[in-house]
């Protein structure tokens, strides 16, 4: 796995990397999600993943994810369903994210424990 | 020389008295009718009975045509026959004799011929008149001389009132001090001398090489004529002759100058007079100004009297009046002369004054932007219409500008980069639009540090002229700015060193709270060395200090510092507050700037919320319990550290802190203020600080600082609280912007942890007061920022209950939407979530401590969820 730059919003402070692991494109969200900076983040990891093989959202690093982030990750998986692109979430076994994500619904092959595990489901 | 042999040596002389003898027929008639002069016999009655050849020569009468015919009378002027009735008929009847009686005798062919004439009665036997005989002399010649002698009198007359006017006019030029009434005094001059009606001056500006219009009716900004012109008033000042305008109908075009002034009608001849001075400065004669006047009625130059001795005229204006006329420009010029040496020398003193009064004011401010501000304003107007100081310093410069008009940016900043790119130096004009803006540079020993650019005075003197004031000017400016530049990096240093050293980490615990605030003093002072720390020792105990340096300023900053680190490392968890005193006092025995520093000191044992303290020479720490009034802390009291004369001993004290117990430490800043005693400021401390007992510790010492000193106080203030255990109620208030939320939820999420909420919950609630406070952003106040949003969250022996209030619109619509999807999500974080509607909206929700299963998933919208 390679992490290759990065854009960000907030100044210094970086929400979001992208990286690649095995074709596919990897995001990697850290911190706090919510209302602030979820419109910002949706449209960076939009353009990013246009025209991604599959796509891995690493969001074991993110401490808090409100409705909006969850808004944003809905629509992120429906615009790849539209596309047949794999998406996969790596979430914590517990934690603020699981939480969110469970509340809302989102289907459980969806969401993994690691980047490993989310690669391979994506595979070929 | 005809014939040679007359003059040869040896020839004889004939003998004079050998050879007298009359050369013609000397007979009586002849005597008579050739005498060299007139003769008349006449009657009584006048009628000429006799008249010899030479007065009949002199008439150009025939004999025939008088003889008999004519009375003497008869061939006089008008004014000549009243006189012979009035005067010489009666006189020469009363004495029989009458001489030298002046007569104008009328000629044959009407011309004048001026006599004297004398003439005696003869009487007979019975004493009767019998017949009057008159001689009468050609007075021609000696009328003449006469006629000369009035004229000259008449001239010399007018000459002695010139004369006298003049001395008048010195006497005045005397007395005038400065230039303008030296100016004053010669434009009055014309109109004495000469009785002339319109009279002006112009004073040469010999530095800017101009004419400058001065005297009554013009004020300081007279107007100006180039020294370079060709005719008229340049020309008279550049080369020192008195010069006159004839009248002429194109005078006014020719001189447009004077046009208005004193040409004003044709026929006026105008006389320019330069007023020179023999000034030192170089060889020769200097003009210093021109005067100016017109006088009609004056004939021209052939047409007038030419007395002899009289020195060459000027066509309109006699010898004499233009010797007058220079003595006058000689006289007003060296009057002026003497004015400019006084002006000058008067202006010196103002201007030596002013450097120094500048030096001392400036002095009493010591930041630089001021002391620039300072600058300026001393400069404007008194010296200049506008002036900009430009200071290299810091990443963006300083620049400060007051008056007007600015002048052409591109250019000034053209000329100031020339003027710093050449080291230093001035640059006192330029031949652009902005001549009269002069830009010096300010350097102190060789480093150019700024430039202060002015435009001086309109009217006044040049920059050029005024070289030496302006150089002396930038050497002390450039001084006094240097000075506070400097004051301001040791000043800015000190700030960096006290920040970083109060920035130092002060432990988060559930246990306690801390909250800090330290207010710089007063801008222009130096930074104090007041000081705050808190930390852990041995993990059980909270070590909280407050302290203040005796000084200011750096060496105070660095001293705090040392003490600050000091007291961390001598801290340790068996010693005590009055051991580390002792030792403290070991440590200023060899760190003198440290002597006589306050500090209070206090641990407070977590476990059992014992508090030991001791102050050396600090005020007493401040404690509020629950339900009772703040008491100070007045034990463990003792000198400060490294007191000579203070008790040696170090005494501390114990005191048991109930939970929820707040204690205050804080420097004599906050308490002392001129304009209240000591024992007051304790009070009003207690009473603010107990006033304060239900608001949230965020934000509460700066509150305090505020309150009890105001924003602007002298003295730095420094403060410390302490919360024992933990708020029961969190409240805060956040403004309608989406940035503020994450911030929100960091106090929970603290506020939660500290009341051991365990973490299932915690996220549940962090989750659902972070929607209800989205919806109220998102919803209520629809991007509305000057909205406020407040949570309130309390812990209770059975849960959370926490209510997030917005003053925003609720439309029951939004259930179904866009805020009821929120809703829902909040529905199923919490047990019990109602909403109500009264000013505004208010969701009030409640989550008990019961652990449940964890959610397995719900729908998060109507359509688009549930993926």
């Amino acid at each position: 796995m390679t992490a290759a730059g990065g854009g960000g919003v907030q100044g210094n402070q970086e929400w979001v990397t992208f990286g690649q692991v095995d074709g596919a494109e990897l995001v990697r969200l850290v911190g706090e999600i919510d209302l602030a900076n979820a419109a910002e983040l949706g449209r960076e990891i939009a353009a990013r993943t246009r025209s991604a093989r599959a796509v891995l959202v690493d969001l074991s690093t993110v401490s808090f994810l409100d409705s909006a982030g969850v808004r944003l990750l809905d629509e992120l998986v429906g615009e790849l369903d539209e596309r047949d692109t794999p998406i996969r979430f790596v979430v914590g076994g517990s934690g603020a994210v699981r939480m969110a994500l469970r509340l809302c619904a989102f289907r459980e092959e969806l969401l993994t424990d690691d980047v490993a595990t989310a690669a391979n489901a994506v595979r070929g | 020389m005809s014939d040679p042999t007359t003059g040869l040596p040896g020839t004889p002389l004939p003998d004079p008295t050998e050879s007298f003898q009359v050369p013609w027929d000397d007979d009586a008639e002849d005597l008579y009718q050739q005498a060299p002069c007139g003769y008349l016999s006449t009657l009584p009655d006048g009628t000429i009975v006799k008249v010899n050849q030479t007065f009949l020569n002199w008439t150009g009468f025939e004999r025939s045509a008088l003889v008999g015919r004519q009375r003497l009378r008869d061939l006089l002027t008008a004014g000549g026959r009243i006189y012979h009735e009035t005067h010489y008929a009666p006189l020469l009847r009363m004495q029989d004799e009458v001489h030298e009686v002046a007569f104008d005798v009328v000629r044959a062919d009407g011309r004048r011929l001026p006599t004297l004439v004398n003439s005696v009665l003869s009487r007979d036997a019975e004493g009767r008149p019998r017949v009057i005989r008159t001689t009468i002399f050609d007075a021609t010649e000696r009328r003449g001389y006469e006629r000369e002698l009035l004229v000259a009198r008449r001239a010399a007359e007018a000459s002695e009132r010139r004369v006298s006017a003049l001395q008048g006019i010195v006497a005045e030029l005397a007395a005038a001090p400065t230039e303008a009434g030296v100016a004053a005094a010669v434009v009055r001059a014309p109109g004495t001398v000469f009785g002339a009606a319109d009279s002006r001056i112009w004073l040469v500006d010999a530095d800017r090489e101009l004419l400058v219009a001065a005297g009554a009716g013009v004020d300081g900004g007279g107007e100006e004529i180039s020294l370079a012109r060709a005719e008229g008033l340049a020309e008279v000042a550049r080369v020192g002759q008195v010069r006159v305008i004839v009248p002429s109908a194109d005078a006014r075009l020719r001189f447009p100058e004077l046009a208005d002034t004193v040409i004003r009608d044709d026929d006026r001849t105008v006389l320019l007079i330069p007023l020179t001075a023999v000034t030192g400065s170089h060889t020769g004669e200097t003009v210093l100004g021109v005067l100016a006047f017109g006088l009609t009625d004056r004939p021209p130059l052939e047409d007038q009297p030419r007395p002899g001795g009289e020195p060459a005229g000027q066509p309109g204006f006699t010898g004499g009046e233009l010797d007058v006329a220079r003595l006058l420009g000689h006289q007003a010029g060296q009057a002026l002369h003497r004015a400019r040496l006084y002006d000058d020398a008067r202006r010196r003193e103002a201007r030596a004054t002013f450097l120094a009064e500048t030096t001392r004011v400036l002095d009493e401010t010591l930041r630089l932007a001021p002391r620039a501000r300072l600058l300026v304003s001393r400069l404007v107007p008194d010296i200049a219409g506008w002036a900009a100081v430009q200071l290299l310093v810091g990443p963006s410069g300083l620049y400060v500008e007051d008056g007007s008009p600015a002048p052409d940016p591109r250019g000034l900043a053209d000329r100031v980069a020339a003027v710093v790119a050449a080291g230093g130096g001035t640059s006192l004009t330029d031949d652009g639009p902005d001549a009269d803006v002069a830009v010096l540079a300010l350097a102190v020993r060789g480093r150019v540090l700024g430039t202060l650019a002015l435009r001086l005075r309109p009217g006044g003197r040049t920059a050029l002229a005024e070289a030496v004031f302006l150089s002396e000017l930038a050497d002390r400016a450039g001084l006094a700015l240097e000075n506070a530049r400097l004051y301001e990096q040791e000043r800015a240093i000190a700030q960096t060193l006290q920040r970083s050293l109060l920035a130092g980490d002060l432990p988060a615990d559930p246990r306690f709270a801390v909250e800090t605030h330290y207010q710089p003093g007063t801008a222009d002072l130096e930074v104090g060395g007041d000081w705050y720390d808190a930390f852990l020792v041995a993990g059980d105990k909270l070590a909280v200090v407050i302290g203040d340096v005796v000084g200011r300023g750096i060496d105070a900053a660095a001293t705090m510092g040392q003490l600050r680190s000091a007291i961390r490392a001598l801290a340790a968890a068996e010693a005590g507050p009055a051991r580390l005193l002792e030792r403290l006092d070991l440590f200023v025995d060899r760190v003198e700037t440290a002597r006589m520093a306050t500090v209070a000191y206090g641990e407070i044992t977590l476990s059992t919320s014992e508090l030991t303290y001791a102050c050396a020479g600090h005020p007493p720490p401040l404690v509020h319990e629950p339900g009772q009034s703040p008491r100070y802390l007045w034990g463990g009291r003792s000198a400060p550290l490294g007191s000579r004369a203070g008790r040696a001993a170090r005494d501390e004290h114990r005191t048991t802190l109930a939970p929820g117990s707040r204690l205050l430490l804080y420097t004599d800043g906050l308490i002392e203020r001129r304009d209240r005693s000591l024992d007051d400021g304790f009070a009003v401390l207690a009473e603010q600080f107990a006033a304060r007992r239900g608001a949230p510790l965020p934000g509460l010492a700066a509150e305090l600082a505020t309150d009890l000193v105001g924003p602007e106080h002298r003295d730095d203030v420094c403060l410390l609280c302490v919360a024992m255990g933990t708020e029961d109620t969190l409240e805060r208030q956040i403004g309608a912007d989406p940035l503020h939320i994450a911030l929100l939820r960091k106090d929970l999420r603290g506020w939660l942890v500290s009341h051991s909420v365990d973490e299932q919950i915690r996220q549940a609630v962090l989750l659902a007061c972070s929607e209800a406070v989205t919806n109220s952003i998102e919803h209520g106040y629809r991007g509305d920022p000057y909205g406020v949003v407040t949570l309130t969250a309390r812990v209770s022996g059975d849960g959370i209950e926490v209510r997030v209030n917005d003053r925003g619109i609720w439309r029951p619509a939004d259930v179904a939407t866009v805020r009821g999807r929120g809703l829902r999500l909040i529905r199923e974080l919490m047990d019990e979530v109602t909403i109500e509607h009264d000013a505004g909206t208010t969701v009030v929700m409640r989550r008990g401590w019961r652990a449940r299963p964890e959610v397995e998933s719900t729908a998060l919208g109507d359509g688009d969820g549930g993926r």
